[in-house]
């Protein structure tokens, strides 16, 4: 847990070479889901189940939708719009669907990133053993009062401020009244009348996985951010007990309500799944979807589209200012970027259904759980309860000072867009970017920055300049090159598996072409096995020299005396090569040179200057530059 | 009198008047050790909506009937380190809601004069008369519209309701938070002063707790030499004020005006939104009541009902039969009445505009008063700039006006009021507790309509901080009626 700490600080200084005691805190994510992921399982194998809840509910702990999937997944509907026959046997509803306008608004709770509680000193905690940070306050004792801690509007004003949010100078508290299990007070503490964030908006671009239509960008306003608390965690245990942990009573959350301005499925995931890269790189929220650290509630109407039927917008219904729409439904407490494109497209479809066939949409709370092909009604608008917002008497407005916004402001780390931005511009590829955002909650990011961070000071001290696509090399060294060796030894990514710095001194003398990506890979696998075998690990340039790694540029004359032979031994490929311009057959012989010759095999020989060679005692010039 | 000879006695005469239900749980007399400080040993109850380890706290209710606090109230806490010994937790109104200390799970409170069963007042009817009749040196109440000082009146004690946030409520049961304020009964003044003296000071654990920086202003506006200007409030000579009080009233200015010629003045004042102040509190305390007592619910403490689980099997298996079951009626209706206001289609034309109500109310006592209010930023005060230009000469350092319209009722014509008759009780008391200003309800001679001699309760009311100054008003009213032998 603690071995993440420097690492994190190291990037925070590359990136914005400012102070920031604020940030440190001792919480590693990576850490926090492993944990978490195991009192999941644990759970799951002792039969527990998590009821469906109906406000702040219990997350269902869903797999998340892996990055590399979500690659394919573009990449499969981009072949699909090229071709334009993607399922085709959809196509009825595809035509139903273009004379509907689908409108979603967003309201997302996410837990903050905070070590103690909103009202109470008690420790905020993820697996611990049950009911072990529970003050007299969170168990709502009688007599009991709250105790807001101040600390815990830090997160919270970096996700405003990340989201473009006005911060509200003044905020206040207000109870909002349920009966449930899980809410000892008999209400939630949340900011109804006045929240500390308003007015923010986040865009989206193509990379981030919105909807083609909504390409190449889309901002979608916030309407505001509010603090709050969450609830309890109840354990059903069939067939009639309801165990209670009172741990992750008055955990903060922040909810994060959109104004109603998407209208794709996909779009919306994406919103979600950005806003939540964004919630983690400014440190302000503990965990994703995948251990209910993020949880959505999605309202869905539809409207016909009027340019093709010119129908009269003014019987529609307003929410939040957007005029002209259709009576929403409310889905609640959707736990993953799955569920809520899911949750939406099906939601959809059913509206469409009951107003084709001359129904009216009931303005009501559905449910939905993933894996399922409809949603389900909850309560009707007749049934909703009516929460009695009140502002508390027990807690004091809150009042934020301009100062303090202001140093959050300049403090802040740097977010996904700006980090992918900077990394494309070093020469790293888009693709590669996204994955080295995604990879480890950001810990081979850190990785990768520290590499950069090593190389650049070996080429300052050596006076020379770092190479221009540099960024390229590196990212490929991070991703693909350790992600093999990750895959044949089996073992996980830590950042001081091979340290930066070791890398960075292999990929030093790679990038003046002092040696070759064999010899690289040679030593980078040496220094895998080292940090395995806990063997005192010599310095890569000691290696380089005690072995005679160095390229040692051999002259043509030794090229020529490798490639004559094989040109010899195989005159009908020299002859289909020349008479038939199959070049592609001249890589076959610079293969031949690399592993058939001495040379070769101690990765002496280099591949572009074997192939000038072949190519030009063939005769056939011109070898396009690789 | 010895310490020890001072606890047998009220722990005799706990014994001897058992009738009056003044207690719902007696002292533990092994807990009688005290440490040594200011109140060494004396025997100080405890009203039982403020939480003690060592005896149940069931704010005289049927869902906490047999529930003990896992802590105790800063409150409690500080009157042992002290030196005070706890005399027993005292009966009241259930969660403090009531006029007359009849609505307890724990059977009523009552006061005999002259063979008549008289009303002790309410809520803290249980310390009122655990006070007035010996049973313990001092008590501690509550007061949320009066209920320290409505009994203290009806038993011919002192009740001092102090600012609202000087006294800690850390551990003391809500009813309403905006208004709720721990108050003291005592038979004089001084021991009034020395118990207010231990308990007002700042507490982390209270949120609403006044910050030091606010106590030192308004500590040193105090100063004992000064003439004193007492205003007496037209609005308060109301048709419904009994012959008796109101011969009481004037013969208690007269007095003061007679005995204090140099140093006393007085000054009819006028504060017009009175008559808004009662149905105001009774719309707002019911609504935090409604929002306070929602974590009843049987499920972590508390009672609960035996059958809870056969009413609904789906969602909320507990609460309804237990809530149900465990409340008494008066509670019940001042959730249902708080809920309603709250509700979405009633919160504008009750609550917020009881919110009006009280801050009109606040505004007319910072009008009357010469000093300033030290929760208010120095700025003029809206649109009422123009009433503000009332020369400093008109303005007044104390309130002087009963604490009741009547003397003391039966039980029972207690018993035939309705429930908005029993309100009207609380008339002259729930201004004060509106704009959270220092109240006391001082004893002075009166005369029933019988001819017979009793005491009556006149309220002093000060400007927010005014505590020491409301303080010495009372012990002059207290000197002119002849103080009790303690």
């Amino acid at each position: 847990m603690t071995k993440s700490e420097p690492v994190r600080s190291l990037l925070f200084q590359s990136l914005s070479s400012r102070p920031n005691t604020l940030f440190s805190r001792p919480i590693c994510h990576s850490c926090c889901r492993k944990l978490a992921g195991r009192s999941a399982l644990y759970a799951r194998g002792g039969g527990i189940s998590f009821p469906t809840r109906t406000l702040q509910t219990q997350a269902l702990l869903e797999e998340v939708v892996p990055f590399r999937k979500q690659l394919k997944d573009e990449a499969k509907r981009k072949r699909a719009a090229l071709s334009g026959n993607g399922a085709k046997k959809k196509s009825t509803d595809k035509e139903l669907i273009s004379n509907w306008e689908l409108t979603v608004g967003i309201e997302l709770h996410a837990e903050l990133n905070t070590a103690k509680k909103l009202f109470s000193s008690a420790a905020t905690s993820i697996s611990d053993e049950p009911n072990s940070h529970v003050a007299l306050f969170d168990a709502a004792f009688p007599g009991s009062q709250p105790h807001f801690q101040k600390e815990t509007l830090l997160p919270a004003l970096r996700a405003a401020i990340a989201l473009n949010c006005k911060i509200q100078r003044r905020s206040t508290f207000d109870r909002k009244h349920y009966f449930y299990q899980d809410q000892p007070a008999g209400y939630q503490i949340t900011q109804y009348y006045e929240p500390f964030a308003k007015d923010g908006h986040i865009t989206l671009y193509t990379h981030d996985g919105i909807d083609p239509a909504d390409a190449p960008s889309i901002t979608i306003p916030i309407k505001q951010i509010q603090m709050e608390q969450d609830t309890a965690k109840t354990l059903y245990q069939p067939p009639s007990t309801y165990l209670l942990d009172f741990n992750r009573v008055s955990h903060p959350l922040i909810e994060i309500i959109s104004m109603p301005a998407i209208h794709h499925p996909a779009t919306a995931a994406a919103y979600v799944r950005k806003i939540q890269s964004i919630l983690k790189s400014v440190d302000a929220a503990t965990a994703g979807m995948e251990v209910g650290g993020l949880r959505a509630d999605v309202n869905v109407s539809i409207r016909r589209r009027k340019d093709q039927h010119g129908e009269d917008e003014r019987a529609g219904h307003s929410y939040s200012g957007f005029k002209g729409l259709g009576q929403r439904t409310e889905i609640k407490n959707l736990s993953s970027l799955r569920a809520v494109s899911d949750a939406i497209a099906i939601e959809r479809s059913r509206q469409i259904a009951v107003l084709e066939s001359g129904g009216t949409i009931e303005g009501e709370t559905r449910g939905f759980t993933l894996g399922s092909s409809e949603t389900r009604k909850l309560r009707s608008k007749e049934g909703e309860i009516d929460y009695r917002y009140m502002p508390d008497p027990d807690i004091a407005p809150v009042v934020i000072g301009e100062d303090l916004v202001q140093h959050l402001r300049d403090t802040l780390p740097a977010l996904p867009d700006d980090v992918m931005d900077s990394l494309v511009k070093d020469g790293v590829s888009m693709k590669d970017a996204k994955t080295l955002l995604s990879l480890e909650d950001g810990d081979r990011l850190d990785y990768y920055y520290d590499v950069v961070h090593e190389l650049t000071i070996i080429f300052e001290i050596d006076g020379k300049k770092p190479p221009k696509k540099m960024g390229r090399i590196v990212a490929n060294w991070v991703i693909h090159e350790l992600g093999a060796l990750l895959t044949t030894t089996e073992s996980n990514f830590t950042p001081d598996l091979v340290p930066a710095s070791s890398l960075a001194l292999i990929l030093e003398p790679l990038l003046h072409k002092q040696i070759t990506n064999d010899i690289a890979r040679f030593l980078f696998s040496r220094n895998l096995h080292w940090a395995h075998s806990r063997e005192p690990i010599p310095s890569v340039p000691e290696i380089i020299d005690a072995e005679g790694l160095r390229l040692q540029s051999l002259s043509e004359a030794v090229y020529e005396q490798i490639a004559k032979p094989l040109l010899d031994e195989n005159p009908k490929m020299v002859k289909a090569i020349k008479e038939k311009g199959q070049t592609g057959k001249i890589m076959w012989f610079v293969g031949q040179m690399m592993r058939g010759s001495d040379e070769g095999k101690q990765g002496k020989l280099e591949a572009k200057r074997a192939e000038e060679v072949v190519r030009r005692l063939i005769g056939v010039e011109g070898g396009k530059e690789r | 009198m010895s310490l020890l000879r001072e606890a047998q006695r009220c722990i005799a005469n706990q014994a001897a008047r058992k009738q009056f239900n003044a207690f719902i749980a007696a002292a533990n007399p092994d807990n009688l050790l005290y440490h040594s400080g200011p109140l060494n040993g004396h025997l100080i109850a405890i009203k039982d909506n403020i939480c003690t380890k060592d005896l149940p706290t069931t704010a005289a209710s049927g869902i906490l009937r047999s529930f003990t606090s896992p802590y105790d109230a800063t409150v409690v806490l500080k009157l042992q380190s002290a030196g005070a010994v706890i005399a027993g937790k005292t009966n009241l109104d259930e969660f403090g809601m009531g006029s007359h200390s009849t609505y307890s799970y724990f059977g009523p409170v009552s006061q005999n004069v002259d063979g008549k069963a008289l009303s002790a007042g309410g809520s803290s009817g249980g310390s009122a008369i655990a006070v007035a009749g010996r049973e313990c040196w001092a008590a501690l109440g509550t007061d949320t519209g009066g209920s320290v000082r409505l009994p203290a009146a009806y038993t011919g004690i002192v009740g001092f309701k102090p600012s609202y946030g000087l006294i800690s409520r850390w551990g003391v049961i809500a009813y309403a938070n905006s208004l709720d304020t721990v108050g003291i009964l005592s038979r004089d003044v001084r021991v009034a002063r020395d118990i207010f003296d231990v308990l007002s000071e700042h507490d982390r654990q209270d949120p609403t707790s006044i910050p030091v920086s606010i106590r030192k202003g308004s500590a040193k506006s105090h100063r004992k030499d000064r003439h004193l200007r007492i205003g007496i409030p037209s609005e308060y000579n109301v048709l419904e004020l009994s012959p008796a009080v109101r011969k009481s009233w004037l013969s208690i200015i007269s007095a003061l005006r007679e005995h204090y010629k140099a140093t006393v003045s007085f000054q009819s004042v006028s504060l017009p939104t009175t008559r808004l102040a009662l149905p105001a509190y009774y719309v707002l305390a019911p609504a935090e009541a409604s929002s306070n007592l929602a974590k009843y619910d049987g499920v972590r403490y508390g009672s609960r009902a035996a059958d809870a689980a056969s009413d609904a099997p789906d969602r909320s298996p507990l609460f309804a039969r237990t809530r149900g079951e465990g409340f008494g009626n008066e509670v019940k209706r001042r959730i249902l009445l708080g809920t309603y206001s709250l509700s979405a289609a009633a919160i504008d034309n009750y609550f917020i505009q009881a919110q009006r109500a009280r801050r009109l109310v606040q505004r007319d006592f910072d009008r009357v008063f010469r000093a300033s209010n030290p929760l208010l930023s120095e700025e003029p005060i809206g649109h009422e700039t123009a009433d503000h230009v009332v020369a400093d000469d008109g303005k007044v350092d104390v309130l002087l006006h009963p604490t009741a319209p009547t003397l003391p009722p039966t039980l029972d014509t207690v018993r035939g009021q309705t429930a908005l008759e029993t309100y009207t009780n609380d008339v002259f008391t729930v201004p004060a507790s509106l704009a959270g200003l220092p109240a006391i309800s001082v004893p002075v001679a009166s005369v029933d309509e019988q001819s017979i001699e009793t005491k009556c309760g006149m309220q002093v009311v000060g400007q927010f901080g005014n505590d020491e100054t409301v303080l010495d008003v009372a012990e002059m009213i207290e000197n002119l009626t002849g103080r009790e032998a303690t």
